[in-house]
């Protein structure tokens, strides 16, 4: 029987089959750490989840509030600092990373900082947290985008991607080489970056979207795979583990924040307190 | 490695494994528990050539030396067997040109550990030595023993020195488990940054524990399972030395060793008897409790002085309440799944 999925689901599912057994990972807030519990649980039980906040090696119970959150387990295997667990990533002993995206380029570099002008933004964004130092370092960058944009050019440029194309990164020496950003998971898709190139092109597609719908969000002749496939159904035992696991990263932040207000009016209005 | 992740193996296998002729070998630990039974294999396998480094050299430093181990040595303090009636074996090492040193302060060569560690290729260091020999001095370091730099942001002079990054470090701890987290408490020395600034690391313990213990005590750990390489479960491990926890110094037989060590010909015959003659702990274990009776370890275990419990516990552990109702919303799954289908959300 097949289990019918959404869309939470199906992002957090190709996510995880990015963690390959006995890798070190460093997951970023939401998805990711979702993503990390689950292939932890389903494909990769060696894996060493980690934080930047110095958890590591940990096994997530509930979904994790932020990257600080040793709330989520029972307990871990080691109990480090924030600069211990930047400079054991500059020394390449973290296999692969995950970072969110606000803007990104068609060479994966990445813009968390601002929308506008740096000095007078007419938004804000988080800024770099742990991103340029992880993208610099990590063997591979995994990198989701929901709420943000593609762009010809960044309003700042925050994290390193393939900087120009082609070897740039590599030439810099600035990077271990053959890093990088692997994947980008969209909510309508999956892109890669060409090996020669390094130009992002559309790998995968999910279902009910249309080619011509991605490229009306990309300012660039997005290139697309000639084997373009739709992204792999998740499996009944993906979704059962993440409805299991994180039943609010299922419906998503909208439906969970509406469901949970009303059930707390319920419960204070069975108890006399409204 | 196996694929479980495994690295439980014997004190011999670790060596022969992961151990080279040739290597930088780094004593993890200092003045206290050391690794003596890895030290004692070490020296029952002839592995020679190596450049040693160990921040306070006692029995361990001077066991390798006599054994003909270690062409150089990098370290902040030697032992002396018998105050001007018998130096050791560096000092014999010195004399007889077999071995060379390279002298550091404490805070110096725990400084290119912990440059090692962090992957910094030098590091500024306290710079009163550069009114002394040990600025001045150099042995097989030459000009990359302490450099200096004018700081960028005061134009004043810095002393720095290079980033260590050991081939191998062994090191003895109280507790690991089967994959490699090894757990370390007491004077925290120079421990973890010997380890962690090193390339492969060997770790005994006196105890393998199950992978549980160390997750309800992350704090204890000071070298995660991703770095180790070999995990050696060896009981009384650093005797004569001490570990916290389960056995004092035993002060008898490390005078033995002091007293042999005073003169080549002596502490030939205590290396042959206690380590060349003992395939491995148990067999030294078994000698000495023949010799000495087991009564003379009794008296070194340790009692009972427990930490205080730290309580790593959340307020849930599930998603889900006692009664399967989702935490936020109040809703079942079943409940919550036919939501998910009234809104459309659902791809088939």
């Amino acid at each position: 029987m097949n289990k019918g999925y959404t869309l939470n689901e199906l992002l957090i599912i190709t996510c995880a089959k990015e963690i390959k057994d006995h890798q070190n990972v460093i997951l970023g807030v939401g998805l990711p750490t979702t993503a990390g519990a689950l292939a932890k649980a389903l494909y990769a039980p060696h894996a060493t989840l980690m934080m930047e906040s110095g958890i590591i090696d940990f096994e997530p119970l509930v979904p994790l509030n932020h990257i600080a959150d040793a709330h989520s387990c029972r307990g871990f295997s080691y109990a480090t600092d924030l600069f211990t667990a930047f400079t054991m990533t500059y020394r390449g002993f973290v296999d692969v990373c995950f970072l969110g995206v606000g803007q990104i380029d068609k060479f994966g570099n990445l813009n968390t900082t601002c929308v506008g002008d740096y000095y007078r933004p007419s938004l804000r964004l988080p800024g770099s947290g742990g991103a340029a130092d992880f993208i610099s370092y990590a063997k591979k960058t995994v990198l989701t985008l929901r709420g943000g944009q593609f762009v010809e050019k960044l309003d700042y440029f925050t994290s390193p991607g393939y900087l120009d194309g082609g070897d740039s990164r590599d030439r810099s020496g600035l990077f271990p080489e053959g890093s990088g950003p692997s994947m980008l998971l969209t909510t309508k898709g999956v892109f890669r970056f060409d090996e020669q190139t390094k130009e992002m092109y559309l790998a995968q597609i999910h279902p009910g979207v249309s080619v011509e719908e991605i490229r009306k969000d990309i300012p660039w002749e997005l290139k697309v795979a000639p084997d373009l496939n739709q992204t792999e159904r998740p499996t009944d035992r993906e979704i059962q583990f993440v409805r299991h696991f994180a039943p609010t990263e299922s419906i998503g932040r909208n439906m969970r924040v509406e469901l949970a207000i009303a059930n707390t009016m319920q419960r204070a209005q069975r108890r006399g307190k409204s | 490695m196996n694929d479980n992740g495994n690295k439980v193996m014997s004190a011999k296998e670790a060596v022969e494994r992961f151990i080279h002729d040739g290597d930088e070998l780094i004593i993890g630990n200092y003045t206290v528990g050391t690794c003596v039974e890895l030290i004692s294999e070490i020296c029952r396998q002839d592995k020679k050539g190596f450049t040693l480094y160990s921040q306070s050299g006692i029995l361990d430093v001077d066991m390798l030396v006599n054994a003909g181990c270690v062409d150089r040595l990098i370290s902040t303090y030697v032992m002396r067997s018998g105050g001007k009636t018998g130096g050791g074996a560096v000092e014999r090492g010195l004399q007889d040109g077999t071995l060379e040193m390279e002298d550091y302060t404490n805070f110096n060569y725990n400084a290119r550990l912990m440059a090692g560690m962090h992957g910094l290729t030098f590091i500024q260091v306290l710079e009163g030595v550069m009114a002394t020999d040990l600025f001045r001095k150099r042995s097989f370091m030459g000009e990359d023993k302490y450099r200096v730099i004018q700081c960028p942001y005061t134009g004043k002079q810095l002393l720095t020195v290079p980033a260590a990054n050991p081939d191998v470090c062994i090191v003895h701890v109280q507790r690991a488990d089967k994959f490699g987290n090894a757990q370390y408490w007491g004077a925290l020395g120079s421990v973890a940054a010997a380890a962690l600034c090193s390339k492969r690391i060997i770790v005994s313990c006196e105890e393998i524990v199950e992978h549980d213990v160390i997750r309800q005590s992350p704090h204890f750990t000071i070298i995660p399972a991703f770095r180790v390489n070999a995990v050696v479960e060896i009981p009384w491990g650093a005797h004569p030395t001490e570990v916290l926890g389960h056995y004092n110094r035993d002060l008898f037989f490390y005078g033995m060793f002091t007293e042999a060590n005073k003169r080549a010909e002596t502490v030939k015959k205590w290396m042959e008897e206690w380590v060349y003659g003992c395939a491995d702990r148990e067999a030294y274990i078994d000698r000495y409790s023949a010799r000495f009776g087991i009564g003379m370890l009794d008296r070194l275990r340790a009692r009972s002085f427990y930490s205080a419990p730290a309580n790593y516990g959340a307020a849930f552990t599930s998603a889900w309440d006692v009664r399967g109702r989702e935490r936020s919303t109040g809703l079942t799954l079943e409940q919550l799944e036919q939501r998910m289908a009234e809104r459309g959300m659902l791809y088939e």
